[in-house]
């Protein structure tokens, strides 16, 4: 495919998905600026490095993880930032210890460790395969596959449960 | 319902603010003419390149070509006029020096448009150069055959200059002259007129700014233009020849000046002695 042409699919492909970029930054961030910030610099990144996409089929995981790369950067900085200027703060808003595993199961999502709560947002929240999600995050799919069930394991949800495909 | 199409829908029922629509759209069209500044500096450069060849090959010297690459154009104009290459050489004999403008145009359909008048314009600059080097050697062996010495002919500096002049540069047009002088004698000295249309995509004639009746106006307002000058100073007029003048025709020489008027420019001894030089005469349309 010409380069113009992918770079025209790229364009559309994020226009009319931008709600879910959007809502994939903010689960991260929880702050509607970076949020945006994030989906804006995704963007910008993807269009000024559009030639490293290879084809139309790499598209979609292409993008997801420029997506998933900047609300990560974001996230630490911010953690960063707070943890220097007000450590009790920082007790508050990102251990957030009043939850325990009665509280629902999205606020605990977003507690789990880092690797597993990218892979079960991609996959439930997303519903992107696990071959996609091998894709997004450059592993390889039996490595997903187990961080997938040790995340779920952590959230205390039987393999069975949730596992459709 | 289970825990995971709950925890979903609470993911889904993130609020998406008005703003993230904008957002995007204003970053997916800085990016676009980012990209766009991008390619178009490509095309100049890859264009300049192939012109350095031709003028290697073509005049057979050892110039040092200086590029020019930060006239480069402003993000947000559709065309730019820029110095595709400048050298210049020198002997003991002759000095030449050239600047070779070129045009970049934005709009992917003006691609062909821009192309053509490159070719144009290249093809117009190697050929003065190359007359003009001819007609400097004709002159060196003519003078040191009529008993000049070497010496002598060295103190002449003759010099071959090709340049060009940007006239107008807008969003619709784009007018420029290419000129091509010696040192020794103004009888070769050649001028080019470009003069666009970035909306059409076409070459400007006369015609198409005013009318079927263009020779008939430009004439009017010339003669208009000179009786005027007579009614200021009576002895000034004496130094046209407007009685001799046998008007335009579609191959005289014009521009588009800063008012979107075309200038029409008369040739050396054509309406006045040739003290006078080139004449231009703005012509507004009639009414």
């Amino acid at each position: 495919m010409l380069k113009q042409e992918l770079y025209r699919k790229l364009v559309a492909y994020i226009v009319e998905n931008q709600e879910k970029f959007y809502r994939l930054a903010f689960s991260y961030l929880k702050n509607q600026e970076d949020a945006l910030d994030v989906v804006q610099n995704a963007i910008c990144k993807a269009l000024e490095h559009y030639g490293e996409l290879k084809s139309e089929a790499a598209l979609r995981t292409w993008f997801y993880r420029i997506v998933l790369n900047e609300s990560i950067i974001l996230y630490h900085k911010r953690k960063r930032e707070i943890l220097t200027q007000d450590d009790e703060w920082v007790e508050q808003s990102y251990e957030e210890k009043g939850f325990d595993i009665h509280d629902d199961l999205y606020a605990r999502i977003n507690r789990l460790e880092e690797g597993a709560q990218k892979i079960i947002k991609l996959r439930f929240f997303e519903e992107l395969t696990l071959e996609e999600i091998a894709q997004v995050l450059d592993l390889n799919i039996n490595t997903v596959k187990a961080k997938l069930y040790r995340g779920l394991k952590a959230l205390k949800i039987a393999e069975g449960e949730e596992e459709e495909t | 319902m289970n825990r995971m199409t709950e925890a979903k829908q609470e993911y889904l029922s993130i609020p998406i603010p008005q703003e993230l629509s904008e957002r995007v759209k204003l970053e997916v069209e800085r990016a676009e003419k980012k990209r766009r500044f991008s390619l178009m500096k490509k095309r100049i450069v890859s264009a300049a390149a192939v012109v350095a060849v031709l003028f290697v090959t073509g005049l057979n010297t050892s110039e040092v070509f200086a590029e020019e690459m930060s006239d480069i154009p402003v993000i947000g104009t559709l065309a730019k006029i820029f110095t595709f290459r400048s050298y210049e050489t020198e002997t003991e004999d002759l000095k030449i020096s050239v600047e070779i403008p070129g045009i970049a145009v934005i709009a992917e359909d003006l691609q062909d448009l821009e192309e053509e008048v490159n070719e144009d314009i290249y093809a117009f600059c190697a050929q003065y150069a190359r007359e003009a080097q001819g007609r400097a050697e004709e002159y060196r062996q003519a003078f040191l055959a009529t008993g000049g010495t070497k010496e002598e002919w060295a103190a002449h500096e003759i010099s071959i200059r090709v340049w060009y002049e940007v006239r107008t540069q807008s969003d619709r047009y784009l007018s420029l002259v290419v000129k091509g002088a010696e040192s020794w004698t103004s009888a070769y000295s050649e001028d080019r007129y470009y003069n666009l249309d970035l909306e059409t995509g076409k070459w400007i004639t006369l015609r198409d700014i005013l009318g079927d009746d263009y020779a008939g106006i430009v004439r009017r307002s010339i003669l208009a233009q000179i009786d005027q000058i007579g009614q200021k100073r009576a002895e000034d007029v004496a130094d046209y020849w407007p009685d001799q003048w046998q008007g335009i025709d579609e191959d005289v020489n014009f521009y588009i000046n800063q008012a979107y008027n075309p200038v029409v420019v008369l040739e050396k001894y054509e309406i006045a002695p040739g003290a006078a030089g080139q004449l231009e005469f703005e012509i507004r349309k009639e009414d």
